[in-house]
């Protein structure tokens, strides 16, 4: 055996050590993440999970046990079966749907102006719009409840659609905003060469380039909606109440009825969890998509 | 011949007086709609169990919306001060009264109690308990108790802030019901940890609001001779740095650091009551039927063990003074129903209802001595060990002892706070301090309001 060979020998067992090694340390960096990760999904769907225990706990054993109970269905019985869970649950799919809807219409040629044409004060309306989020709800809410008693919508579906622009009208423009300045205008361009209409232009090429983002946006918009509570609690009532407002009913008058409560709370979690595993795969694309601008 | 043909006349006038008082027309405001705000509690569920039988007597269409305690005052708040006459009735506390009436927010109610073509002889205004409707009224200066002016609601039931303890618990620890301060505290030390880590002797409000103020606290403190308010010179001037303000409060501070809730700043009814329910607490100190729904069969893991008690004495003091808390209802001063309004405050409130509401509807204190007084009432509240004995003996003296005034909300929510800071900080030196402090505050905040 030549010296080079053992040099060779030697440097692949050097190698092959070295191997080892960096496989080692890359599989304990990867169990490490991993259950970093775990450790951290147990504790964000920990309460999600709580909420599950207590919805099958009974009155009785609410307090007096952890984990150890006799299981029961009597508070989904109590709620699904025996209360207006369902119409309350239909209100709020009704408003915050509607809200969404309007708000894509309006807000997405909307958020094409402000991204596209120079005009004056474009930047103050741009803010105006944004400024909506920032006042309190209860602030504004009493000039409000004036109005919509004198215009007859309180309490009204299309009064409360109407006031829930206020919340995701303006996280809609924004975002959409964004993805349009995205996109390059030479684009446009190109298509107005070939002979597309601005219509065509629109709705053929930009509106499937910022879908990712619309869908994203449009689900925080819906979301958003959903957990509404100030404007549906002071400006319905009767008629229509959205889930928000609903669930509280069932804390109870007596006692506090948690297990109740917790099936309401469950449940109505469950269309905008639905509403985002429909649109996944949209959805993280469009969280990442247009986050770094150059 | 004339004189005789008036006499006639006057005659049959007075006849037909005296038909139309016995009887009102309850279809005079047919068609009508009336909205009306509830807050979230048994007795808006025996209302609304009767909301088909009023429709279908005066053909008036009722309109209702239920909102559970925590956000009802905001929502009646934004609908009242629009003065849009929206709702037409709402209900209300004694103590929002000293709030909205002087707002002009409510419609006094004595006119339409004393028109006989508004209210039906079988009315019975007299037979409500006097301590309760005369909560509800007030002459609107601050600093002048309830009772004498306006009636601005009606009420529909009333609370006592009585103890209520697990039998079952004192009698395996050979332990007695306290009577005095000294043996609650004396118990209470002795229930800690009573059935391992987390249980504890005693359940009391302690949330940074008045909700912590109104139960057992002021009424031990009133029991114990303290007074919020007095009026010198034209002016309130706040009287808790007195001594027995400081005593009862150094008292209250040290119970709570010995034998409370671990987490006894986050409590509210529904906490109290759920520990008591589920035997973590071995007593609770709050209003009594919230003792008494625990203790119905199926309410909660205890239900049956539970037994009620009086309030606990200071040496020297013989006279339990219990806070009285009642749930009433308001007419909206703005509203264009103001008649059919009037029908459904009278119908809801009628001896017929209530004794319905008292007994079928559970709706434990009735506001109607007659109701009180049946068999019916009796044999079913009369089921829970000690209740109707200590109901009798504890609301013999019991009254709002809060000072009227429209700042009530903002200094009970100042005094929760330095209670709480008392209990679970070390912001304060002495319990007088603290006190000495809170009460210049609370003199200063209401330094505006004139007392005529």
């Amino acid at each position: 055996m030549n010296k080079g060979s053992d040099r060779q020998g030697s440097l692949s067992v050097a190698g092959g050590a070295g191997c080892a090694h960096l496989r080692a340390t890359k599989r304990l960096l990867s169990i490490t993440q991993n259950g970093l990760l775990l450790i951290y999904a147990v504790f964000a769907l920990f309460p999600l999970l709580w909420m599950v225990i207590l919805s099958i706990k009974s009155d009785t054993q609410m307090y007096t046990t952890t984990f150890a109970f006799t299981p029961t269905l009597s508070n989904y019985t109590e709620v699904l079966l025996k209360t207006d869970y369902f119409k309350y649950l239909l209100d709020s799919l009704i408003v915050a749907g509607g809200a969404v809807v309007i708000s894509v219409i309006a807000g997405v040629p909307a958020a094409y102006a402000l991204a596209r044409y120079d005009f004056k004060k474009k930047e103050d309306i741009a803010f105006q719009i944004l400024s909506f989020k920032f006042a309190p709800e209860i602030l504004v809410v009493l000039p409000l409840f004036m109005i919509y008693q004198t215009l007859h919508l309180y309490d009204t579906y299309f009064g409360l659609i109407w006031v829930y622009q206020l919340i995701s009208m303006p996280l809609l423009i924004w975002v959409v905003r964004g993805y349009f300045e995205d996109i390059s205008v030479e684009i446009e361009h190109a298509a107005q060469v070939d002979g597309y209409s601005w219509y065509q232009i629109f709705f053929k090429m930009l509106l499937p380039l910022i879908k990712p983002g619309l869908v994203s946006a449009a689900l925080l918009a819906f979301i958003f909606a959903w957990n509404t509570f100030t404007f549906p609690l002071l400006l319905a009532g009767s008629k229509i109440q959205p889930i928000t407002v609903a669930i509280t009913k069932f804390l109870g008058t007596d006692t506090a009825h948690y297990g109740q409560l917790a099936v309401a709370a469950t449940v109505s979690a469950l269309p905008a969890i639905i509403f985002a595993l429909c649109i996944q795969k949209h959805l993280v694309r469009g969280l990442s998509f247009g986050a770094v601008k150059g | 011949m004339s004189k005789k043909f008036l006499l006639a006349v006057a005659v049959l006038a007075t006849a037909l007086v005296g038909v139309a008082s016995a009887e009102i027309n309850w279809r005079a405001y047919e068609g009508t709609t009336l909205n009306v705000m509830f807050n979230e509690h048994t007795y808006a569920q025996a209302i609304i169990a009767k909301l088909a039988d009023f429709e279908k007597l005066t053909g008036i269409k009722v309109v209702y919306s239920t909102t559970p305690e925590t956000n009802y005052f905001d929502k009646l708040n934004t609908a009242l001060s629009s003065r849009t006459g929206d709702p037409d009735i709402f209900m209300t506390g004694a103590y929002q009264t000293w709030e909205y009436a002087p707002a002009g927010y409510m419609e006094d109610l004595d006119p339409y109690i004393k028109d006989s073509n508004k209210t039906s002889a079988a009315y019975k205004y007299d037979d409500f308990i006097p301590g309760i409707i005369n909560a509800l009224r007030w002459d609107l200066v601050p600093g002048h108790a309830v009772g004498i002016g306006k009636l601005w609601a009606l009420p529909m039931g009333w609370e006592i802030n009585t103890l209520t303890y697990n039998k079952k618990i004192f009698e395996a620890k050979g332990l007695k019901a306290p009577k005095t301060t000294k043996e609650l505290y004396d118990v209470s030390v002795a229930l800690k940890e009573h059935a391992g880590s987390g249980t504890y002797g005693l359940a009391v409000r302690g949330t940074r609001d008045w909700g912590t103020i109104h139960p057992a606290y002021m009424s031990l403190f009133a029991t114990w001779g303290g007074k919020d308010f007095e009026i010198e010179n034209g002016k309130l001037v706040c009287k808790l740095d007195s001594k027995e303000a400081i005593a009862m409060t150094d008292y209250w501070v040290k119970l709570i650091k010995a034998g409370g809730a671990p987490q006894w700043s986050t409590y509210g009814w529904e906490l109290c009551g759920a520990d008591l329910g589920a035997g973590k607490a071995a007593m609770m100190w709050d209003a009594d039927r919230g003792g008494y729904t625990q203790n119905v069969k199926g309410a909660s893991a205890e239900a049956g063990n539970l037994a009620f008690s009086g309030i606990p004495l200071p040496e020297g003091i013989t006279v339990q003074r219990s806070n009285l808390w009642t749930w009433a209802m308001g007419m909206n001063a703005y509203s264009k129903n103001k008649d059919a309004a009037w029908y459904f405050l009278q119908y809801f409130t009628t001896p017929e209802f209530m004794l319905y509401s008292g007994t079928e509807g559970a709706c434990t204190d009735t506001p109607r001595q007659s109701v009180m007084n049946s068999k019916a009432y009796k044999d079913i509240v009369g089921e829970a060990e000690g209740y109707l004995q200590t109901f009798a003996e504890v609301s013999a003296n019991a009254s709002i002892f809060f000072t009227p005034q429209p700042y009530f909300f903002e200094t009970t929510t100042m005094w929760a706070e330095v209670l709480q800071d008392l209990v679970v900080t070390n912001k304060y030196a002495s319990t007088e301090e603290a006190m000495k402090q809170l009460a210049e505050r609370l003199t200063d905040l209401v330094s505006d309001l004139e007392v005529k």
